[in-house]
């Protein structure tokens, strides 16, 4: 029964299930690890719960090391500990160069909304954007290296130049498939091309447009940790990338969940907004 | 009476990819009145929807003019209401705001929208918004409903009060029935007739259903195919005087079988057919 197509498990096995591989994750993770700190009870490739307990402590409570401590700090509630800690430092750092990617689609949206209601616009760019939607954003890093040198304009260009292009033609897309009956409507009832434009498509579109930059949220920080990685001095992915040389895996590992639960929340704020700014949209 | 829409010698060819082009009307005139309900019937492709299309100016003729009041328009306005099958709502507002959104959008630009004479202005439209949805049979309570939380019947009451507000020369409507079941469907039809007597705005009606044509109309224009090429053209004009029907609308049996009879004569047998 339990195994066919229509089956329909109870609370409480659905519960056990949907949690089940994070714990058997988990159990096996601390097994592995209990193993090779039998060998070697130094080990750092998969650290101990004491290990990763002092990795969270230095990371999340301890200042950036390279800023000689502070005494006065030692007393300081955990609050001020954290937001003196490395990682907030990282993450402000990280979090600065994420706005600047995601205000830099405003404009990609407008584009691709006037793209899709003016022809001309439409001509001009379109076949321009297709083609720059084709190029590996990476494998151009070295010519925004040279151009605008290692610091934080090429970064943002990196994420500007992996992203947007997909961002500008989905809006696109979305703004052609607004049924031709709602444009003449708009005509009949008075609008004329800019009153159609933002008040009857762009508001038609802004809640599968905003689902669309959900979905891109993976790819903009694809290309924000890329661009730390390989030249910058702050961070979150900058400091994964020298903790390796470190062999820091207590650290990473926290940092790794931490990004994790950063998209994570990014997302469920930008899905409530959706849902608030949008009462009258329903998810296809 | 006074002539509000000319159509003269029409032809619409579409291209189509990797073969000839498609002539759907050739050669096509008509003339509408102020103040008639004209219904148009035909089956279905034979170019009812080009054709209302041509009216509303959302399409200009491969050949041939459109004249409104004598003039050539190349675009929709605020003169010309319409009313289509499907997407007649924006799906974004209320009820209450898809009504006023023509009038808003006609009297006020971006920055008027921000004066407190716009507040103002929007009370006022609100208050005949009101009153337009009592005449549709509407509740009150819908006002704030979205238009995916009404039934279809309601969906398209609104829509018709949509297009009213902004009293235009003509309404335009688009099988604005086909959806609905049959009980909604007549519903909607004596709705219609009876706001076109109340308020004598002129109305063009497409049809597939010659049973609809010839209950709304008080003029029944048939397009069919006139030759072998599958072009269509009116073939046949008939018209409907109030004395043919009896006192609750419905026309008199005897007047019923000589139009239906017409409308065999002129080469449509299908659409006589499919209404009995
Ligand atoms: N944009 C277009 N390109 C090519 N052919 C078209 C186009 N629009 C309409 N047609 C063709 O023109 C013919 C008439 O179409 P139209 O929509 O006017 O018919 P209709 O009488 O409204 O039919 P229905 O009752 O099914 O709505 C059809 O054969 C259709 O395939
Ligand atoms: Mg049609």
């Amino acid at each position: 029964m339990l195994w066919r197509i229509d089956a329909t498990p109870g609370r409480s096995i659905t519960w056990t299930l949907s949690w089940f591989l994070f714990i058997a994750g988990i159990a096996m993770y601390f097994y592995a690890s209990h193993n090779r700190h039998l060998e070697n009870p130094d080990d750092k490739v998969i650290p101990s719960l004491n290990q990763l307990a002092e990795g969270v402590e230095n990371a999340f409570l301890k200042p950036d090391s390279e800023e000689a401590a502070p005494d006065e700090l030692a007393n300081a509630s955990m609050a001020t500990k954290f937001f003196t800690s490395m990682l907030w430092t990282d993450t402000v750092a990280s979090a600065k160069r994420f706005l600047w990617a995601m205000l830099l689609l405003i404009p990609a949206v407008f584009l691709g909304l006037h793209m899709g209601m003016f022809p001309v616009i439409g001509e001009l760019f379109l076949r321009f954007i297709l083609f720059f939607d084709k190029i590996v954003a990476l494998s151009v890093l070295p010519i925004l290296f040279i151009a605008f040198g290692i610091d934080e304009l090429s970064k943002i260009m990196l994420i500007v130049i992996g992203v947007t292009p997909t961002i500008i033609l989905d809006t696109f897309n979305l703004t052609k498939s607004v049924p031709k009956e709602q444009i003449v409507k708009g005509f009949t009832l008075g609008a004329h091309d800019f009153g159609v434009t933002y008040r009857i498509v762009m508001k038609q579109i802004l809640p599968r447009v905003l689902n669309s930059i959900r979905l891109n949220l993976k790819a903009v920080m694809l290309f924000l940790f890329a661009g730390e990685m390989i030249a910058s001095q702050d961070g979150l992915a900058f400091r994964i990338a020298l903790l390796r040389r470190h062999m820091g895996m207590n650290v990473i590992i926290p940092y790794v969940l931490w990004v994790a639960l950063l998209l994570f929340l990014v997302d469920l704020g930008m899905k409530v907004a959706n849902k608030r700014l949008h009462p009258w949209f329903r998810e296809a | 009476m006074a002539k509000l829409i000319e159509l003269e010698g029409i032809g619409v060819v579409y291209p189509v990819h990797g073969q000839a082009p498609k002539t759907v009307l050739a050669g096509l005139n008509l003339e509408i009145q102020r103040g008639e309900f004209i219904a148009v019937c035909g089956q279905t492709g034979c170019g009812k929807s080009t054709m209302l299309r041509l009216i509303l100016g959302a399409e200009a003729p491969t050949s041939g003019r459109v004249l409104i009041e004598g003039e050539v328009l190349a675009r929709p306005d605020r003169n010309r209401g319409y009313v289509p099958q499907k997407y007649s709502l924006f799906p974004d507002k209320t009820v209450l705001d898809n009504i006023t959104f023509g009038p808003e959008m006609e009297e006020f630009n971006i920055l008027g929208r921000m004066t407190p004479k716009f507040f103002r202005r929007r009370r006022e439209l609100r208050e005949t918004a009101h009153a337009l949805l009592k005449q549709m049979g509407l509740d009150p309570m819908d006002a704030h409903k979205y238009p995916d939380q009404l039934s279809g019947g309601m969906q398209q009451r609104v829509a018709i009060a949509q297009a009213l507000i902004m009293r235009p020369k003509i309404l335009l409507m688009d099988e604005a029935f086909s959806a609905l079941d049959p009980a909604t469907r007549s519903g909607m039809q004596r709705l219609l007739r009876t706001l076109w007597a109340e308020t004598g705005t002129t109305i063009l009606f497409v049809t597939h259903n010659l049973h609809e044509a010839l209950y709304l109309g008080t003029r029944v224009v048939v397009l069919g195919k006139q030759n072998s090429q599958g072009s269509s053209n009116v073939i046949a004009d008939l018209s409907v005087p109030a004395s043919s029907r009896n006192d609750d609308g419905q026309l008199r049996r005897d007047e019923l079988d000589r139009l239906i009879h017409q409308v065999e004569q002129a080469g449509e047998p299908q659409l006589a057919e499919a209404y009995s």
